[in-house]
């Protein structure tokens, strides 16, 4: 009943017209992320914090998480329409997707595809509100040792799904972390690593790196090759599917959404993951599977709905625990810290209403989400249709102007361009990005934890081992670590996925 | 085909360039035309918070914010920048152009003792401020758990003293008030407790003893008002020449027989160098907001007792409180 209530007062404050334009227009812009192929979900959601730090907290958090969600559909559109995703998590959806637009039928599969994104993000932020009070309760339990042991585990997991040598990640996450040590030291003020710079006092910026790690470097690796292939105008004539195609989604969509909810609680998987898997089940399961590849609905319906379920679903492990369960949500996390808000236990004791509002916001979203795109699809193809070499100037143009807005500063600029060069080093040598984004907004709260248990115990390490729930977790971030020893295997699409 | 093309680019470019402008910081655009026009129409002041969101410093900056903004007729923004006890707030505070569009909280202990310590390496001093007025004195408590087996403020005392370390006390972080208070605790009586510093502010701290994971809360007034009618923590002592309104069975230290008092002072700063009528329109706007009976009324809610000092007076009370705390700031420097 408590729960009930406070949903509802979220819903109040998230139902004045600026927090419901803030979510409009983040699913406006999450979309467009979504649609254009030069730009992924990481470097997108970067991108748009700056025009977020003058917002109040509430706003900017609501209209951040739109983006976020709104690019796991942006990427259907450009997977049905030009057999090109959009971005990793709609890959597989070209397939039926694809094949549903050359038979006249993509009206139908963006239909089903939007149905089966608000079916799924509604049902993974119900799961959400139901965990959201007895995790938040046991926020109390978790001190600094517990945090800390949480925080381990949250880097475990990325370490070891992230890329294809476990070294390599760690090297990354290392730089993540060295670099988050830039600034004044959080407890006892000391600078550090400012080279008696004052501007790097406050620590180097952390939308400046992440929009230059993973947008710049992105733009600069993009090649001309890239570019997709020439639009086809699509046939919308029919945006209803038929009440057989409908039937048909019903149990793909369920299977999806089981799926991308169950996935999107662990951090380190994917979307891309999600809807692959689905994919697999409706191939198994489906009663038309022999159609599947040939324009299936099922085919758009599973998996559409398990990377929407996925990415609403990932949102919990950060709200209630404080893990980021994705680059992407590292970079939420990130503008959360910004904001002054700790995502966590914490954050239901601390700041329950600005919680709740954001929750109640994310069923909004997804409406909008749905509203939005059946009727707008014509206008996201036509931004396909611009020239990439206009449209990556046009990018570039604005990662400038972000960087620069952030402080009004050159030099947040120039600390733009240095870690798109870093970041393009780092691609051609095959590191990975994702543990040095996570560490780099981790780093900070992880030192202060540590810090403060050591206080607690007089400098005696054994605090970790000797409360129960921070021995327990941190034996399984050991084991996390020393699984491939143990010969467990990641899921294969993690190796291909650009997003670790 | 072609209009629908140009519509969709301009309509994506317009919604990212029409956002951009509307989130510009007018902090950076410098001091040019700072005078009499100030504050201009659409361009928001900042008011930087140096903790986090949800402390008495948030609070009291957050009550007064509306009533600034009616004063001064734009937007004032409340920037929580939370860490190191305070010095990372100031720093950004004091690297601010004083054009009147940035001003910050400012808390003593924090903000007088940080540039005492060479080792802290602070960019500012006290001449880097320009204070605008003081708002409140809020005296510093003691609290144990609610089951805790010490009831008065001499028990918990002697039993720090019988086993010095052997309890945790939280502070707002390294050279903050709480930690001053722990020190001269020691100093005069023996009691030697373990500081656990949570560098980001008082709701850091509560949350961590609420969770019991540190005994003994070292807080202000306005930190366990509510805990205290709620028996979430048991106030064993105020730190105040008189008892405090808010807390009216709670004794004070003297009372207790320990001639100790402690606490923090707020008020509002500006960068040092505003222009003369700048700081003049500041301080006005600061002291209606200080003194409006709603906010005064909402403040002794939170159990704390508004005492304004103006501009001047707020620089000869810091000056004061300079020279207090250089004496015992040994007592909280590290020693090794």
């Amino acid at each position: 009943m408590d729960t009930l209530n406070e949903l509802l007062n979220g819903f109040a404050a998230a139902m004045t017209w600026q927090n419901l334009l803030f979510a409009f227009l983040g699913c406006l812009l999450g979309t467009i992320i979504g649609v254009l192929p030069g730009i992924g979900p990481v470097a997108g959601v970067a991108l748009l914090i700056p025009l977020t730090l003058n917002m109040d907290a509430t706003g900017a958090i609501i209209m951040l998480c739109a983006i976020f969600y709104g690019t796991a559909y942006g990427g259907t559109i450009t997977s049905v329409l030009l057999n090109t995703p959009g971005e990793a998590a709609s890959a597989i959806t070209t397939i039926d997707g694809y094949a549903m637009t050359k038979i006249g039928k993509a009206g139908a599969a963006l239909t089903i595809a939007a149905v089966g994104s608000f079916v799924g993000g509604t049902i993974a932020t119900l799961g959400l509100v139901a965990a959201a009070k007895p995790l938040g309760e046991l926020g109390l339990l978790v001190g600094p040792p517990e945090f800390f042991a949480l925080m381990v585990v949250g880097i475990s997991l990325l370490v070891a799904l992230a890329g294809k040598s476990m070294v390599k990640a760690v090297i990354s996450g290392a730089l993540g972390l060295l670099i988050s040590m830039v600034g004044i030291d959080p407890v006892a003020g000391a600078p550090r690593f400012t080279f008696g710079m004052d501007r790097l006092l406050d620590g180097v910026s952390f939308v400046a790196v992440i929009v230059g790690v993973f947008g710049l470097s992105e733009l600069l690796s993009y090649r001309k090759g890239d570019q997709p292939a020439a639009v086809h105008a699509p046939n919308l004539r029919s945006l209803l599917p038929t009440g057989k195609e409908w039937l048909r989604s019903a149990p793909a969509m369920a299977r999806g959404t089981g799926i991308g909810f169950g996935l999107g609680l662990i951090p380190g998987m994917t979307g891309s993951v999600s809807s692959l898997l689905s994919y697999g089940a409706e191939k198994k399961f489906s009663r038309n599977r022999h159609q599947l590849g040939k324009g299936a609905i099922e085919g758009v319906a599973g998996p559409e709905t398990a990377n929407n379920a996925h990415a609403n679903a990932a949102l919990i492990p950060l709200f209630t625990l404080g893990i980021p369960a994705s680059p992407t949500i590292a970079v939420l996390m990130g503008a959360f810290l910004q904001q002054g808000l700790t995502p966590g236990p914490t954050l239901f004791t601390e700041n329950s209403e600005i919680a709740w509002a954001i929750i109640a916001s994310l069923f909004i979203g997804n409406l909008i989400l749905l509203l939005l795109n059946v009727p707008l699809v014509g206008l996201w193809t036509s931004i396909l249709r611009v020239p990439s070499s206009i449209l990556t100037a046009l990018i570039l143009l604005f990662m400038v102007i972000g960087a620069y807005t952030i402080n009004f500063s050159v030099f947040d600029v120039f600390v733009m361009i240095g870690f798109g060069l870093l970041g393009l080093a780092l691609r051609h040598l095959d590191i990975p990005l994702a543990p040095m984004v996570l560490t780099l907004v981790l780093g900070p709260l992880m030192e202060r934890s540590l810090r403060e248990s050591l206080e607690i115990s007089q400098g005696d390490f054994s605090i970790f081992t000797s409360r129960p729930i921070s021995a327990v977790l941190i034996g399984l971030g050991l084991l996390i670590v020393f699984s491939p020893l143990l010969k467990l295997r990641k899921p294969k699409a993690l190796n291909e996925d650009p997003e670790t | 085909m072609k209009t629908r093309l140009r519509l969709a680019a301009a309509l994506a470019a317009a919604s990212l360039i029409g956002l951009t402008g509307c989130g510009a910081n007018p902090g950076a655009t410098g001091a040019a035309g700072a005078a009499s026009d100030f504050p201009k129409k659409g361009k928001s002041i900042d008011l930087i918070v140096a903790f986090g969101s949800g402390g008495a410093v948030d609070t009291a900056a957050r009550l007064i914010q509306p009533v600034l903004e009616k004063e001064l007729g734009t937007n004032v923004e409340v920037i929580n920048k939370p860490g190191a006890g305070g010095q990372i707030g100031y720093t950004q505070l004091t690297s601010a152009k004083p054009d009147g569009y940035t001003i910050g909280a400012t808390g003593s202990p924090s903000v007088v003792v940080s540039p005492l310590d060479p080792s802290r390496g602070a960019k500012y001093t006290r001449e880097s401020f320009q204070p605008l007025g003081r708002q409140v004195i809020d005296p510093t408590v003691i609290a144990v758990q609610p089951d805790s087996p010490y009831k008065t403020i001499k028990d918990l005392l002697d039993a720090a003293k019988a086993n010095p370390k052997s309890m945790t006390a939280s502070t707002t972080g390294l050279q903050t008030g709480e930690h001053f208070a722990l020190a001269q605790l020691q100093e005069n009586t023996g009691a030697e407790f373990a500081p656990v510093h949570f560098s980001e502010g008082a709701s850091q701290a509560t949350t961590a003893f609420l969770g019991r994971h540190v005994d003994v809360l070292v807080a202000n007034v306005s930190d366990v008002n509510d805990l205290s009618k709620q028996g979430k923590a048991r106030v064993l002592g105020v730190m105040s020449a008189e008892r405090a309104p808010s807390l009216p069975d709670i004794p004070t230290f003297k009372e207790s027989g320990y001639d100790l008092t402690a606490g923090t002072a707020r008020g509002y700063s500006a960068p040092a160098g505003l222009p003369e009528d700048v700081a003049k329109k500041l301080e006005a706007a600061i002291e209606k907001a200080i003194e409006d009976p709603a906010v005064v009324q909402k403040m002794k809610d939170l159990g704390l007792q508004t005492s304004y000092l103006n501009g001047a007076d707020y620089k000869t009370f810091w000056a004061g409180q300079e020279e207090d705390f250089k004496e015992v700031l040994p007592l909280v420097q590290k020693k090794d």
